[in-house]
């Protein structure tokens, strides 16, 4: 009887020392745990750094992708051509005799880099308005938020058209109108993390401390606003790549010199009897980067927040 | 309910009013002269004036935008939207006319998205896990990744190349077949496949995601437990109470309804609303680009009012 008295103490005791041993993991170990837990997440991290990769390294390689040449007509896939230099044209040549996959890897980067641009202008008004409307409260809040209203009832693709047809076509045209009109999620995002915020017992302290707003806002205030503003911006870059892509393939994007995918699914389209299969290649790269896009910031949601994990969604 | 419609009718005001400014400034603002097109050398200075007078552009931009405003809430005067620069006709007889082919498009589109969807996304969420589950969870990702011209395009090919099945734009065959039901239903087939199928994706996660909500809910057990059989707990206890959120999408959806998906529109060249916006942009049809600004606007806020009164509806606990 006292024997087994004393084995259950030992076993207490040996049960916290268990616990004791556990090594302590701080935020940024279990956030990267619960990513690469996510099989999809990083499925879709490994396609985006690849494509960028590749949207680089092709195009340098391969010179200038563009060039075509009648006598390469129809050539099949190569890796060196007839002189020996590196082309990388795994996909082959066009009927124009131009360099199927060097062309689809500068457009795949002409693409993510106006995609990416245009995140970035997203996630700075998306956080400016957010963080001052969710900050404030009352009025200023009232305010900016029938400002998102009016912007969410603006049509948005026909407005980026307009704009880039108006003011030109260019990189920068497409980057800005797309900026400007997209930035409502990141802002109704960060504008409702804020507002919970406001009330939380230790931003009420650094007020009381005297904090100033702006360290309040930036300290305290966006760090835990990070995981809604990272999953804003992937979606952002999914929608920020579709929408140029349409742009482009409606023939009001930019010019053939700096072809996006858009822009050679605009081509592919007019060739679509004769050669249907240039159709293909840019829309699955185009459908990679929106799954790749979506489910990085499904993964990322659900390692930075675990709070807002969603079942089943 | 009735003052509720009316202050959300009086609340809707500025938005319309924000989204009139923008469209106002968007076509003021653009670069170039808007008498562009009658800056020829043979054209006097004195008419050129006179020209400037008679629209109005010698004025201040806030007297011009109140004067463009004022003018424009007339609609019962044909004229109030201003008059087309390419077509030469009023923007609001032009609406009036493209509006017919849009809404037969983009209503079809629903009606099949619907009738496909709500099936689908309660199989699978009565059967999640199942192999119909992950075959339509799948098909809806890469639906709803699958951006509508990409769709679009391959269908285009597979329907009207490729086979020839299917008649390749437009939306009849000749002038003498205009208005024939059977042949306009032909022409429909590939663009309605292309709407739906998007939104069929959309649809059917949203109805599987409310579905499994509902199915997780005390009542559905204690509706198991005594002993109702399952066809009865998933459409009578379930499916109506998981549709509540689903209603309020239709009301959502009702801007692509009269905006049109100008995308599809343009690849099947069907002569609706979207492929005239789209057509007005590349001409620098000013007056038709700001009446198709607005008109997106009051489909956004008349589809968030309709929703929100279909929710009123069909759930008794909201109460206005």
């Amino acid at each position: 009887m006292a024997d087994t008295t004393i084995d259950v103490r030992q076993a207490q005791f040996d049960d916290t020392d268990d616990i004791d041993r556990t090594e302590v993991r701080s935020y940024w170990q279990l956030a990267r745990q619960r990513f690469f837990h996510h099989r999809l997440a990083v499925a879709g991290a490994i396609t985006l750094v690849s494509l960028i990769v590749l949207s680089l390294v092709v195009p340098a390689i391969a010179g200038d992708t563009l060039r075509v040449s009648a006598s390469r007509s129809f050539a099949p896939p190569e890796i060196f051509n007839d002189q020996g230099d590196m082309t990388l044209a795994l996909l082959g040549y066009s009927r124009t005799g131009y360099n199927i996959f060097g062309v689809l890897m500068a457009a795949t980067g002409t693409s993510l880099m106006i995609g990416f641009a245009a995140v970035l202008i997203i996630v700075f008004i998306g956080v400016m308005v957010g963080s001052v409307a969710g900050f404030s409260g009352g009025w200023v809040d009232n305010v900016l938020m029938r400002v998102v209203d009016i912007a969410l009832a603006l049509p948005g693709l026909f407005i980026i058209i307009a704009f880039v047809a108006f003011w030109g076509a260019s990189i920068w045209s497409i980057i800005i109108a797309i900026g400007i009109t997209g930035w409502t999620l990141a802002a109704r995002l960060v504008r409702a993390e804020f507002l919970s915020l406001r009330e939380a017992d230790y931003v009420q302290a650094a007020k009381a401390l005297g904090a100033s707003p702006r360290r309040i806002i930036t300290r305290h205030m966006l760090p835990p606003a990070f995981a809604p503003i990272i999953v804003a911006a992937s979606l952002g870059v999914a929608d920020s790549v579709v929408l140029e892509a349409a742009l482009s393939f409606l023939g009001f994007g930019i010019s053939a010199d700096q072809a996006s995918l858009g822009t050679l699914l605009n081509v592919a389209f007019e060739y679509l009897n004769r050669e249907p299969y240039l159709v293909l290649f840019p829309s699955i790269v185009l459908i990679l980067i929106v799954l790749a896009a979506n489910f990085l910031g499904d993964g990322m949601r659900d390692a930075l927040d675990p709070r807002q994990r969603v079942e089943e969604r | 309910m009735l003052t509720y419609i009316i202050r959300r009718i009086i609340l809707s005001i500025p938005i319309l009013f924000g989204v009139a400014l923008i469209s106002f400034l968007l076509v003021y603002l653009a670069p170039g002269d808007p008498l562009g097109r009658f800056l020829t050398p043979n054209v006097r200075p004195e008419v050129l004036e006179r020209l400037r007078e008679i629209y109005g552009l010698d004025k201040p931009l806030f007297e011009q935008f109140v004067g463009w405003i004022t003018h424009y809430v007339q609609v019962w005067d044909p004229l109030a939207w201003g008059i087309s620069i390419t077509h030469r006709r009023p923007v609001l007889e032009l609406i009036m006319e493209r509006a017919p082919a849009t809404l037969l498009l983009m209503g079809t589109a629903l009606a099949v998205t619907v009738i496909v969807a709500v099936p689908l996304g309660m199989l699978a969420a009565i059967k999640q896990y199942s192999v119909a589950d992950k075959v339509v969870t799948t098909f809806a990702t890469i639906g709803y990744a699958m951006p509508s011209f990409v769709l679009g395009t391959y269908l285009l090919y597979i329907g009207a190349v490729w086979t020839g099945v299917f008649p390749f734009r437009g939306m009849t065959s000749s002038l003498r077949s205009a208005g024939d039901p059977l042949d306009i239903a032909w022409h429909m087939v590939l663009p309605v496949a292309s709407l739906a199928i998007q939104s069929i994706a959309g649809w059917s996660r949203y109805v599987r995601a409310t579905m499994l909500e509902v199915l997780h809910q005390d009542y559905i057990r204690t509706a198991k437990a005594k002993g109702l059989g399952s066809n009865r707990v998933n459409f009578r206890h379930a499916l109506r109470n998981a549709l509540i959120p689903v209603v309020t999408l239709l009301g959502l959806s009702l801007p692509s309804l009269i905006a049109g998906a100008a995308i599809t529109e343009a690849i099947f060249s069907w002569p609706g609303l979207g492929s005239l916006g789209l057509q007005a942009v590349g001409e620098r049809d000013y007056p038709v680009v700001m009446a198709f600004v607005l008109l997106g606007g009051i489909a956004v806020v008349l589809g968030n009012l309709i929703a929100d009164i279909l929710y009123g509806v069909v759930d008794p606990r909201i109460k206005y």
